[in-house]
């Protein structure tokens, strides 16, 4: 089967995430759980690391609610789960979004200021476009089961909002405020 | 004697019912935004917030109104007024609800997903 990537490439091409898209994968309920869970806690991950090295008061705000925000799914697909009796199970998709999330964290932690802000903000556009694109075309689609199918539908608008969200500070930092 | 009591009983039952359904549907009892089965309320409008919007967008009200904002998302939100920040809610935990009695027209937003915006016209 060919092999189709979604990839969204940063600036000066240090961001890079590349998913499987829904042709060249097949995934299972405990699969597509694991992808979910994975997917929320990369993004605590470099939250906290904003956290940490931001100075800027949006960028420390949204930081804080991308962990906050992120937690709250990830609480979300454990209950459900834990109620479903299903173990997420490890796969490709997961192992990619950490490789991935490795290189990034590197690139986030050699940077400060107002260099350090505009890299986790590019990279929060870019990485919350491939995982609405993922959870769309990938997870939604593939789901069976029902509540599981239902969970991923109600994360999509918390996904977009904090897209437009970024991108809004992203306008802002390139010195174009509304 | 049996005839003559029978009727008493059902009678008094009827009467709890009506009494217990009476006390249990009280207005003030009732989770605000719950439009279930409940006669629309005129003291209070409800928004709810959910998918990441708040429903409706924009809504009037007579001044003195009590406005409910009904948090329906699985993430934390907060009611701010945009311009001079004269009321806000404070954390709205998932599944909560805050009110905010209509004072003045307000454009207003999340504090937390500053994306989300909404406003209140207050005659």
């Amino acid at each position: 089967m060919k092999k189709l990537f979604l990839s969204f490439l940063g600036t000066a091409g240090l961001l890079a995430f590349s998913i499987p898209n829904a042709s060249a994968q097949k995934l299972t309920d405990p699969e597509i759980a694991h992808v979910a869970v994975t997917a929320n806690k990369i993004d605590i991950d470099y939250a906290e690391i904003a956290q940490k090295r931001s100075r800027n008061q949006d960028v420390e705000k949204f930081a804080k609610t991308m962990a906050s925000d992120h937690k709250a799914v990830i609480d979300q697909a454990v209950a459900l789960v834990t109620k479903l009796k299903v173990t997420p199970k490890d796969n490709g998709v997961s192992q990619k979004l950490m490789t991935d999330a490795d290189k990034t964290k590197k690139m986030l932690e050699s940077k400060s200021g107002a260099a350090f802000d505009k890299a986790y903000i590019d990279n929060e556009v870019a990485y919350h476009k491939a995982v609405i694109a993922a959870v769309e075309n990938l997870l939604i689609a593939q789901a069976q089961n029902a509540e599981l199918k239902s969970l991923l539908q109600k994360v999509d608008p918390t996904l977009k909002a904090h897209l437009a969200h970024a991108e809004m500070i992203q306008s802002n930092l390139n010195g174009h405020a509304k | 004697m049996q005839n003559r009591t029978a009727p008493r009983v059902l009678g008094l039952l009827l009467m709890a019912a009506l009494f217990y359904h009476c006390s249990s549907d009280t207005p003030g009892k009732r989770l605000p935004g719950d439009s279930s089965a409940a006669p629309p309320n005129p003291d209070f409008v409800t928004i709810t917030i959910e998918n990441m919007k708040f429903s409706p967008d924009s809504i009037e009200v007579k001044k003195g109104q009590q406005v409910v904002f009904v948090n329906r998302d699985m993430v934390n939100h907060c009611i701010t007024e945009v311009h001079t920040k004269a009321w806000t809610s404070g954390v709205i935990p998932a599944g909560g609800s805050w009110m905010w009695v209509a004072s003045q027209t307000s454009d207003y937003y999340c504090a937390i997903h500053a994306v989300m915006k909404g406003k209140i016209i207050v005659r």
